[in-house]
């Protein structure tokens, strides 16, 4: 047996070495339904997520109001219920206060905010100039600017009265003109600090806008969550944003499963059909060994011994350049680099060792069913 | 003599070249399926995204600001402010209109909006007069169906939708139906302080749309306009369209239209930009401005052009894969024949004519399975189609000179490096057998 073995052996590697371009044929073609394989199954697993991260675009999914008969809540609160949500989810967390001011005998609504998170949970809003940076700048919306012939550089002054009635007054700076083509474009936005500085007033906010990675359940999961965490705020989930996400992102999901699916089981019988040929012109080959004695057993050994071979090393090859091909298509697309699924890399190799074999053995089996003395004479 | 063997081989070797067809045939209906989806996906997930619901607001000129004015304020309308907003406002009857702009086609949903101010009781809100699902004929013959109720699909109604012709007929906010103590079936009056009107309506549903809207009554148009005493007008429009992803272009028209050169101009409203869309609503609508609304607008571009480029990235790379695949197989055949080509030479048969026989005996098998595979890929497409988006996907006639110019480019290269490792062969070699 072990004198058989050897001679197995020796046969493959004689094989190997003196076929070489027709194996470095073979060898591509496994290779390219690895690659496919590892590839599309990494992008289908990464692509929803990464589209759910574009789909923040939309701003906010989740409002902070206070609970119960409140009209505003406190910083604090809306800290504790944040603390509930997962942080590496949070694309950003905006506070809002609205205050009726005058400038100019003409009455405003003035919003006040954390500029940083506003960039993220609105990243639609359109700026002409900067967004302010500093102490008393203000962002006026598009029809403010339109009305009141204000632009960015110029100065505004705001005129109110606090909680007791006193009235106040503050010059502030233009840095910016927001244009949404929605309610805001009527706003004038200050930082959340100048407000409570200009009221004396701090410390509670009207509302608070989130924009966190997660859809469909899992968001009504959060906002369960917030609800049994404490009672001071009540989540709501906009809808219009929520709702519509999860139609598209599940279409989106489905093309790309529909796709991957369709390229693999094409790629995977283009594989199969390489290999078929490949072995199929060794017809000869079977003949002559079967004439010699050889046993079917053993043939279909030595074969498989060389698909498996083929399917590995191929196997590897392909993982190596799937790998390639999923962060290429992520950060061309997403500017991201993609994450990638370990395990599947011996998958993929098993995956390509079986292909490969059974696509060996067909052939092989065919071969072997017919006399050696009709393969030795051609057809 | 070349045909001849051209027949022979076609018809002897029927085994190995159906091979080649067949692996071509896998390739382009991979190709067709794929390029097919490619060009069509943007459409679709254009339709999908309506599902975020307007992304034009057609507001009378001038109008804007007095609303939130109003809004802000909340005190009477006197006499003075009345007859100040008599302008501020679009005609009712001349909304089918934005129907008819260049880019119609592209124009899937519009519905009006009037707004009253009312009281139930002791509590003070906004009854919201719309269009739920009107059908409209146009002066050109085109049957039209609009409304609210496709424009706001996240909108969850309990009871009955909304009728245009049921004036004593209204949709609930949830919020406010629950402050009231309301619910489907039940009476109540609302009143119009400012003009002295009052009406019984009935609660044909309440909704929950997860937005300012749940503290408001909806109500039908004629509802909104007798309470307000303002016929035939309406306060804005919401208008949802397909668009294109903005560009350069686009963004500089926006900014200003008659910065473009006449050209440029001439492209510009000839694509539907969002900004061309809402400079033609302006046309057909004198003394309205459309502003389009950026959460909606911007971020669709955004997805949208994200899609599109996956796809044709994933295009290509399959296609790549495809025509390595397919001409490796190819490789693998030529290569099977030294045997063949060594007697073949042997007999005086030159280089030059080896070739031929070789590569046009390839590119008709090719052929022959390419046309099989580019209907298998249809059918591939249309699974796509139907799987994903529930409908058809489109076939574009470009795709087949596309793929045509694929299954040569591939074959031909693919058999080269064989044909020439065979021609190098010594055909005394190749007979004795190795």
């Amino acid at each position: 047996m072990t004198k058989n073995n050897a001679f197995i052996l020796r046969l493959l590697f004689s094989s190997v070495v003196r076929r070489r371009s027709r194996l470095l044929v073979a060898l591509t073609g496994i290779a390219i339904g690895a690659t496919v394989l590892l590839g599309m199954i990494t992008l289908s697993y990464d692509i929803p997520r990464q589209m759910s991260r574009e789909f923040r675009s939309y701003g906010a999914n989740m409002v902070f109001i206070a609970a119960g008969r409140e009209s505003s809540m406190s910083k604090a609160d809306i800290a504790r219920a944040a603390a509930l949500l997962p942080a590496d989810k949070l694309v950003g967390l905006a506070p809002f206060r609205y205050l009726t001011v005058r400038s100019n005998l003409q009455p405003y609504t003035a919003a006040g905010t954390d500029f940083a998170q506003v960039q993220k949970t609105r990243p639609y809003w359109r700026v002409t100039g900067a967004w302010p940076e500093r102490d008393g700048e203000v962002l006026i919306g598009a029809d403010v600017a339109e009305s009141a012939l204000l632009s960015p550089g110029r100065t505004l002054t705001l005129e109110g009265r606090d909680k007791e009635q006193s009235r106040y007054e503050k010059e502030v700076s233009i840095t910016g003109v927001v244009r949404t083509g929605g309610v805001e474009d009527g706003f004038i936005f200050m930082s959340l600090s100048d407000m409570e500085a200009m009221t004396g007033e701090s410390g509670h906010v009207d509302a608070a806008e989130i924009s966190i990675m997660a859809g469909g359940q899992e968001l009504k999961d959060l906002s369960a969550a917030i609800r049994a965490g404490q009672d001071r705020i009540e989540p709501r989930l906009v809808k219009r944003v929520t709702r519509s996400e999860e139609t598209v992102l599940k279409k989106l999901e489905t093309l790309v499963y529909l796709v991957t699916a369709i390229v693999l089981g094409l790629t995977m019988i283009c594989v199969a059909t390489t290999m078929m040929t490949v072995v199929m012109e060794r017809r000869r080959e079977i003949g002559l060994k079967k004439a010699i004695g050889a046993e079917n057993r053993s043939i279909a050994r030595e074969f498989l011994g060389e698909g498996l071979i083929l399917g590995v090393l191929g196997g590897f090859l392909g993982s190596a350049c799937g790998l390639a091909f999923a962060q290429l298509i992520s950060s061309e697309v997403f500017n991201r680099s993609i994450a990638i699924e370990f395990y599947l890399i011996p998958l993929t190799v098993i995956v390509s060792a079986v292909v490969t074999v059974i696509a060996c053995l067909i052939p092989v089996r065919r071969a072997m069913d017919i006399e050696p003395a009709l393969v030795l004479r051609g057809e | 003599m070349f045909w001849k063997m051209l027949k022979g081989a076609l018809f002897r070797r029927k085994g190995k070249l159906l091979m080649i067809a067949f692996a071509v045939g896998l390739g382009v209906s991979l190709a067709t399926a794929m390029l097919n989806v490619m060009f069509d996906v943007g459409d679709k997930v254009n339709q999908e995204l309506k599902t975020y619901g307007a992304n034009l607001n057609v507001v009378p000129r001038g109008a804007s600001l007095m609303d939130e004015l109003y809004r802000v304020e909340g005190d009477e309308s006197d006499e003075a402010a009345a007859s100040q907003r008599a302008g501020e406002y679009i005609a009712e009857a001349d909304l089918h209109k934005i129907k008819m702009i260049f880019w119609a086609y592209n124009i899937v949903d519009f519905a009006p909006y009037l707004e009253t101010r009312i009281r139930i009781g002791d509590l003070e809100t906004s009854l919201i007069g719309t269009w739920f699902d009107r059908h409209l004929t146009l002066p050109t013959g085109d049957e039209v169906d609009t409304g609210m109720t496709r424009l706001k699909t996240w909108w969850d109604i309990e009871g009955r939708p909304g009728d245009d012709d049921d004036l004593r007929g209204v949709l609930v906010g949830a919020a406010l139906a629950a402050r009231l103590g309301l619910k489907v079936g039940d009476r109540f009056e609302v009143e119009a302080p400012g003009e002295a009107q009052s009406a019984i309506v009935t609660i044909r549903g309440v909704f929950h749309s997860g937005g300012e809207e749940d503290e408001q009554i909806f109500g039908a148009m004629k509802l909104s306009q007798d309470l307000s005493n303002r016929a035939g007008l309406v306060q804005r429009v919401e208008v949802s369209a397909l668009t294109t992803p903005e560009n350069d272009l686009a963004r500089r028209a926006a900014q200003d239209p008659g910065s473009l050169s006449r050209m440029e101009w001439d492209t510009w409203y000839c694509t539907a930009y969002i900004s061309s869309i809402a400079y033609q609503i302006e046309e057909v609508l004198p003394g309205t401005r459309v502003k389009p609304i950026l959460q909606v607008a911007e971020s669709e571009g955004a997805i949208l052009a994200k899609t599109q480029l996956l796809m044709l990235l994933l295009t290509v790379l399959a296609m790549a894969c495809s025509a390595l695949a397919i001409s490796n197989l190819v490789t693998a055949n030529v290569m099977e024949r030294s045997a063949e080509i060594g007697l073949l030479k042997a007999l005086g048969a030159t280089n030059g004519a080896i070739s031929l026989l070789l590569l046009t005996e390839t590119l008709i098998t090719a052929f022959l399975g390419g046309a099989c595979g580019y209907f298998v890929g249809l059918v591939f497409a249309q699974i796509i189609g139907h799987g994903v988006f529930g409908s058809a996907v489109a076939v574009k006639g470009l795709v087949v000179p596309l793929t045509a110019l694929l299954v040569f480019v591939v074959t031909v290269l693919g058999s080269l490096p064989a044909i020439r490792m065979l021609l190098m062969l010594r055909p005394t070699e190749v007979l004795h057998g190795k």
